[in-house]
C-alpha cells in the first residue's frame, strides 16, 4: 500500500487517473481508516487530499457553494451556514463526536456512500448538486442521483467530488434535521430526517421537502411525503396522512442498530417533530 | 482524625493524568519476543487437522505450539474443565487453538494466518434453555471425568455445571392457601466489562522460576492457577503487578499468562502477549446472561407467604467461578423482606459460548432486578403504593437469610428509605404525561450486599525519615482503595499525613497473600491488615520513644510526626529520631498484619453444595430514579438518580463518590444501552460502535447520601463500598420505566423498541 499526498487539485486528479479504482481517497479518514483497519478495504494507494486548500472554501452567490473538504466542525460553526442552512449546521454538530467533526469532511460524508450520512438529508432538501472533476473535465449532477446504493455512488474511480452547491432556506421558510441515535453523541443514526417548509399566505404549508438517511439503502428525498404536506396547517396532529405516506414510501432497513419495524414505528412521530420545529423558525 | 475521612489526593493520579504511568501493555524488556493466539473461528466443532508447518516457516517466527506440544491438562478455579488449547474439539468461538512466537506481534499474526485448520463444525448449544432441554447435545461429553479443583463436592452433571436446590418442603401448602399468586419471568443479557486496557502478560523463565508481569486484579490467583496449569510448585512462580487499565472482575482469573509462561520456557526468551480489542470482546468473562422466574403466594393482607425462585445462568463453555455463584440467590431472596418460606433452585448451564465470569456485583444486578420488579408487581396487584408496600414488608433486625445467617442491622435499610424520602419525597415526584409529551415515572429498589472476606496481609516498615512504607499485594484497579485508602489508614494510625506513606505495587515474592481487588474487600480486609501492622509499628515506636524520653509509653502522645509526653510539650522526640535510634539500636521497626473476615454464624445444613455459604460484612442500599420516556421513539432518559448507601465509615469520601458514580453509570449501561446479544452461539455486537456503552452526556448526576454505621472489625469502621452501587440500578430503572409507561418491563436492556412494543400492548 502506498501513501500519496496530493498538494493541489491537479495533483489529486493525476493520482486518481493513475490509480483509478485501486486508489482510495483519504480526507478526514474517519470512515476510511476504520474500513482499512478492519480489512474491509485493501487499496493499492491512499491519495491524501486533506491539504488542498481551495476545496475548503464556502462561497455565496445566490446558491451556496461548499468545497468538498469543509469539515463538519467548520459547517457547524460558520455564520452563513447557520443562517442559510440551519439543518446542515445542526446535522454537522450531530455527526459522531468532536474528534470526527474536526477532521471529517462533507465530501467524505457523501462519497463514503453510507446509508447513514447525516449531512445528506439536509443537503437533499436544499436541492444540492455535486460537481465531479476528473482529468477529462467536470460534470454536475443532483445529489439525489449521486447516491446509487449502499456504498455505491455515481462517482467514477477517476473522479473527485470537488463542490456541492445548494439553495438557502427561502423567506417564510424553515428547515430542521432530527437525528435518532441511542445515545447523546457518538452514534450512527438509527433514523435521520430533514424537512424544509415554506408557508403560504393562508399560513398552511405551501411547499415541503423531506429527506431521510438510515432508513433506506441510500439517503433520499421522499417526494410522496412532500406532496402530502402541501396545504396542511402547521399544527400538531395535522400530519397523519403525511406520516402514513412516509411509511408507505419506504421499506426500511433492518440492521444491528434497529429493526425495520422500529424504524417504521418512529418515522411518523419524527416527521411531525421535524415539521413543527421548522415552523418555529419561520418568521411571519 | 486527620487522614481518615478526608478526600486526600491519590498518589497515582498525576502520573495517570499526565500519561506517565506504566500499565501492563506498556512493558518492554530486553530480548522480548511476541506471541499471538490462533482462536477458534466457530463456536463448536471437531478439529480434524491442524498443520502449522507453513506458520513455522513464516518470517521472524521462533516457535509454534498446539495442544499436542504442551501439557494441556484440564484445570479450573472450581472444576478442572478448561484445557490450555482446544485440542480435539472446540467449545466456543475464540477458544485458543495454537500460539505463534515471532519477533513482532505483526509477524506472529501473519504466521497465525498460515496455520491450516480443518474443522467439522457441529450445531452449537447456544442457550441455557437449549442446554437444559432433554436430549440436548453435551457441551462436555466427558464432564464426569473432570476433577473438582476446589475439593468440596457439589451437584452437577451433563450440561449443568452446578446446581443448588434449597427446598424447605412446605411451600406448596402456602400456594394452595394464597389469595393471590403472582408469577413473573425476568431476563437479563450478558454484560461486557469494557475496561480500556486489554489483557496482557509478559513472562520470563530463568533458573527454574517463572516471572510473570501483569496488570491484574489478583496476582496471587495467577500464581496459584499457573502452578496448577504448569504443574509446578507455587514458589516457582513470581507475579509482579503494574498499573491496571480497568478490570471490573474480568482480570481475576488466568488470561494470557499461561501461554506466555509456556512459550517463555520453550524459547528461553521473554514473551509478551496483548489481546486485541476484538479478542477481548470475543472472550472476556462477561456477566452471565440469566433467566429468573419468581412465583409468590400472597395473603389477603398483602403478606407474602411463600416464594418459589428458579434461576438459570449461562456459564458458557467452562465453569470458571460459576459453581460458587449459584449460591448467591440464597442471599438475594427472603433476605430483606418477609416473604415466608422460600424454595430456590439455581442452575448454571454449559453452552458453546465464551465462558462467563466475574463482573462487579456478580449475579446481583439481575437477581435484584427480578426481586424488586416482582415487589412492584405484587404491590400493583394488591393496589398498594410500591414504596409503602416495601416498608410494610421489610424484615426487622436479626432477620435470618436462607443460610440461617442473621442480618443484625437490617433496620439500616429503613433509615435508607427515610433518607431518600427526605431528599426527594416519593409522593411529589410528578408522574404521568408531561407538557413536553414525555411520560414520567419513578422507581425505588433496595438491596443488601456483602464485603468479600478473602484474606489479606500487610507489612508496614517505619523508614528512618519518619515515614511509612506499606508492603502489600493488594491491587488498585482504579478505585483508589490502595493508592489512597490503605495509605490513609496507615497514616491515621501513626498520626502522619497520607502523603508520608508510600505503598508498593504487588509482587508475590515480596508481599504476603492478598485476594485481590474484588468484592469491595480491599479497604475492609487489606485495610484491616494494614491497620494491625501499623498498630504494631506504633506500639514499638511508643516503646522506643518512652525509653528515649524516660517516660511511660502510656503517657505519650503522637502528633504531627512528633511524640511528646502528655501535658509536657517540651519533652518531645520526632518519629524520625525514634526510627533512627531504633534502627541502629535494636534494629528497624516493622509491623505485620493478617486478616480474613471470619464467617458469620449460619446453618451449614441449609442446603448442600453451597460453595459460597455466608454473606459477610453486609451493607445496605436504597436507590431511587426518575425517568422520562419519549413515546415517539421509546427512548428513556434518566432525569434524577438518588441513592442512600451504607459504608461503615467513609475513609475517603471523594473516592467513594467516584465508585458510586461509576457503579451507577455501569448499571445504567446494563439497564438501558449495552448490547451483548448472542445468536447461534456468537456475539452479535462485535465492536464498541454497536455495543453502545453510555456516554458522559447520557448520565444523570448521581445524588448520593452516605450512611456511616462503623463496623467494629473494619479499619476505622470501614466496610466495602465500591462494588454495590451497580447492584440495584437495573431494578430501579425498570421499575421507573414500567411506572412511566403503565406496562411491565421484565427484560433488560430496556431498548426503545421494547418500550414502544410495551406501550402498544
Amino acid at each position: 500500500m502506498q501513501f500519496c499526498r496530493a498538494h493541489s487539485l491537479d495533483e489529486a486528479l493525476e493520482l486518481l487517473g493513475q490509480w483509478g479504482g485501486d486508489g482510495c481517497l483519504l480526507a478526514g479518514g474517519t470512515d476510511v481508516m476504520v474500513q482499512y483497519n478492519s480489512g474491509a478495504i485493501t487499496p493499492g494507494a491512499f491519495i491524501h487530499i486533506e491539504g488542498i486548500e481551495p476545496l475548503s472554501a464556502i462561497s455565496i452567490n445566490g446558491r451556496t457553494t461548499l468545497g468538498a473538504l469543509n469539515t463538519h466542525a467548520k459547517l457547524a460553526a460558520d455564520g452563513d451556514i447557520a443562517s442559510r442552512h440551519p439543518a446542515v449546521a445542526r446535522a454537522a454538530r450531530l455527526v459522531g463526536g468532536w474528534q470526527t467533526q474536526t477532521v471529517g469532511t462533507v465530501g467524505g460524508n457523501l462519497c463514503n456512500g453510507s446509508p447513514a450520512a447525516d449531512l445528506a438529508p439536509p443537503l437533499l432538501i436544499a436541492d444540492a448538486h455535486v460537481t465531479l472533476t476528473s482529468l477529462n473535465g467536470e460534470r454536475r449532477l443532483p445529489l439525489d442521483d449521486f447516491f446509487i446504493d449502499r456504498r455505491a455512488t455515481a462517482r467514477r474511480p477517476d473522479e473527485l467530488l470537488t463542490l456541492i452547491d445548494l439553495d438557502p432556506v427561502p423567506p417564510r421558510g424553515g428547515e430542521h434535521y432530527v437525528k435518532l441515535g441511542r445515545r447523546g453523541a457518538m452514534d450512527v443514526a438509527i433514523v435521520g430526517l430533514a424537512a424544509r417548509l415554506g408557508l403560504g399566505d393562508d399560513g398552511n404549508i405551501a411547499f415541503a421537502r423531506v429527506a431521510v438517511c438510515s432508513v433506506t439503502a441510500t439517503p433520499r428525498r421522499i417526494r410522496e411525503v412532500e406532496a402530502a404536506l402541501v396545504g396542511v396547517p402547521l399544527e400538531a396532529g395535522a400530519f397523519a396522512a403525511a406520516g402514513q405516506a412516509l411509511v408507505a414510501a419506504v421499506s426500511p432497513i433492518d440492521d444491528a442498530r434497529a429493526t425495520a419495524s422500529y424504524r417504521r414505528r418512529v418515522l411518523p412521530g419524527l416527521l411531525e417533530r421535524a415539521v413543527l420545529r421548522c415552523g418555529e423558525d419561520i418568521r411571519p | 482524625m486527620t487522614a481518615v475521612g478526608t478526600s486526600v489526593v491519590r498518589s497515582d493520579g498525576e502520573a495517570k493524568v499526565r500519561g506517565d504511568a506504566i500499565f501492563g501493555v506498556d512493558l518492554a524488556v530486553h530480548g522480548m519476543l511476541h506471541a499471538r493466539l490462533l482462536r477458534a473461528p466457530v463456536p463448536a466443532g471437531f478439529i480434524r487437522r491442524i498443520d502449522t508447518s507453513r506458520a513455522a516457516a513464516s518470517p521472524g517466527v521462533h516457535d509454534v505450539v498446539t495442544g499436542a506440544d504442551v501439557r494441556n491438562d484440564r484445570t479450573g478455579i472450581v472444576v478442572s474443565d478448561s484445557p490450555l488449547f482446544a485440542a480435539d474439539y472446540i467449545t466456543y468461538e475464540g477458544e485458543p487453538i495454537a500460539a505463534v512466537v515471532a519477533d513482532t506481534p505483526e509477524l506472529a499474526e501473519a504466521a497465525i494466518r498460515k496455520i491450516e485448520l480443518e474443522i467439522d463444525e457441529t450445531a452449537p448449544v447456544a442457550t441455557p434453555e437449549q442446554a437444559l432441554s432433554p436430549g440436548s447435545r453435551l457441551v462436555h461429553p466427558a464432564w464426569a471425568e473432570f476433577d473438582i479443583a476446589g475439593g468440596a463436592e457439589f451437584a452437577r452433571g451433563g450440561n449443568i455445571a452446578a446446581e443448588i436446590l434449597s427446598d424447605p418442603g412446605d411451600i406448596d401448602a402456602a400456594f394452595a392457601g394464597a389469595d393471590h399468586v403472582v408469577e413473573d419471568s425476568y431476563r437479563a443479557p450478558r454484560q461486557y466489562q469494557a475496561y480500556l486496557e486489554p489483557k496482557m502478560a509478559l513472562a520470563t523463565y530463568e533458573a527454574g522460576r517463572y516471572t510473570i508481569q501483569v496488570s491484574h486484579q489478583y496476582p496471587f490467583r495467577i500464581r496459584d492457577r499457573l502452578a496448577q496449569v504448569l504443574d509446578v510448585p507455587k514458589s516457582a512462580i513470581r507475579v509482579v503487578g503494574h498499573h491496571i487499565g480497568g478490570g471490573f472482575g474480568a482480570k481475576l482469573d488466568l488470561g494470557l499468562e499461561p501461554y506466555a509462561a509456556v512459550l517463555a520456557r520453550r524459547t528461553g526468551r521473554p514473551i509478551k502477549m496483548v489481546n486485541t480489542a476484538s479478542e477481548e470482546r470475543l472472550t472476556a468473562p462477561c456477566r452471565d446472561n440469566a433467566t429468573v422466574k419468581i412465583r409468590s403466594a400472597v395473603g389477603r393482607d398483602g403478606t407474602i407467604l411463600a416464594q418459589d425462585v428458579d434461576v438459570v445462568y449461562d456459564s458458557g463453555a467452562y465453569a470458571n467461578n460459576g459453581p460458587a455463584l449459584v449460591s448467591i440467590p440464597m442471599f438475594m431472596y427472603g433476605s430483606i423482606y418477609r416473604v415466608g418460606t422460600v424454595r430456590i433452585r439455581s442452575r448454571m448451564a454449559y453452552t458453546n459460548t465464551a465462558p462467563t465470569g466475574a463482573f462487579r456485583g456478580v449475579s446481583g444486578p439481575y437477581l435484584v432486578f427480578a426481586a424488586e420488579r416482582h415487589m412492584d408487581h405484587i404491590a400493583n396487584e394488591l393496589g398498594r403504593d410500591r414504596r409503602e408496600y416495601r416498608l410494610a414488608s421489610l424484615a426487622a433486625d436479626g432477620h435470618k437469610m436462607r443460610n440461617g445467617q442473621a442480618l443484625e442491622q437490617l433496620s439500616i435499610l429503613r433509615e435508607a428509605f427515610d433518607l431518600v424520602e427526605e431528599h426527594v419525597p416519593w409522593a411529589g415526584s410528578g408522574q404521568g404525561q408531561q407538557s413536553n409529551g414525555k411520560l414520567r415515572g419513578i422507581g425505588i429498589a433496595a438491596a443488601v450486599w456483602l464485603t468479600n472476606p478473602a484474606p489479606g496481609q500487610a507489612t508496614v516498615k517505619l523508614n528512618e525519615d519518619g515515614t511509612l512504607t506499606v508492603v502489600t499485594a493488594a491491587t488498585d484497579s482504579g478505585s483508589g482503595a490502595v493508592f489512597t485508602g490503605l495509605r490513609q489508614i496507615a497514616a491515621e494510625c501513626l498520626g502522619l499525613a497520607a502523603d508520608q506513606v508510600t505503598i508498593t505495587m504487588p509482587d508475590t515474592d515480596v508481599a504476603g497473600f492478598d485476594a485481590g481487588s474484588q468484592g469491595s474487600r480491599t479497604t475492609h480486609v487489606a485495610g484491616r491488615a494494614v491497620l494491625d501492622a501499623t498498630t504494631e509499628v506504633r506500639k514499638r515506636v511508643l516503646e522506643k520513644a518512652a525509653s528515649m524520653l524516660e517516660a511511660a509509653s502510656e503517657d505519650l502522645v503522637i502528633e504531627d510526626g512528633d511524640i511528646h509526653v502528655a501535658g509536657v510539650p517540651d519533652m518531645r522526640v520526632s518519629i524520625s529520631q525514634v526510627a533512627m535510634a531504633a534502627t541502629f539500636g535494636q534494629g528497624p521497626i516493622v509491623g505485620t498484619g493478617s486478616y480474613t473476615t471470619p464467617p458469620p454464624p449460619h446453618d451449614p445444613a441449609c442446603t448442600t453444595g453451597m460453595l459460597f455459604s455466608t454473606w459477610p460484612t453486609p451493607t445496605y442500599h436504597v436507590h431511587y430514579a426518575e425517568v422520562e420516556v419519549d413515546p415517539v421513539t421509546g427512548q428513556v432518559s434518566v432525569e434524577r438518580y438518588v441513592i442512600a448507601q451504607e459504608v461503615g465509615r467513609a475513609i475517603n469520601p471523594d473516592a467513594i463518590m467516584g465508585q458510586v458514580q461509576g457503579g451507577v453509570a455501569q448499571g445504567l449501561g446494563y439497564a438501558l444501552w449495552e448490547r451483548m446479544d448472542i445468536e447461534d452461539a456468537r456475539y452479535v455486537q462485535r465492536n464498541f460502535e454497536t455495543h453502545g456503552l453510555p456516554l458522559a452526556c447520557d448520565m444523570p448526576e448521581v445524588e448520593a447520601i452516605l450512611m456511616e454505621h462503623p463496623e467494629a472489625a473494619g479499619p476505622y469502621g470501614a466496610k466495602g463500598a465500591a462494588e454495590p452501587p451497580i447492584v440495584p440500578v437495573a431494578a430501579v430503572i425498570a421499575n421507573a420505566v414500567s411506572d412511566a409507561i403503565g406496562a411491565p418491563i421484565d427484560t433488560i436492556p430496556i431498548t426503545p423498541e421494547a418500550v414502544l412494543e410495551a406501550l402498544e400492548r
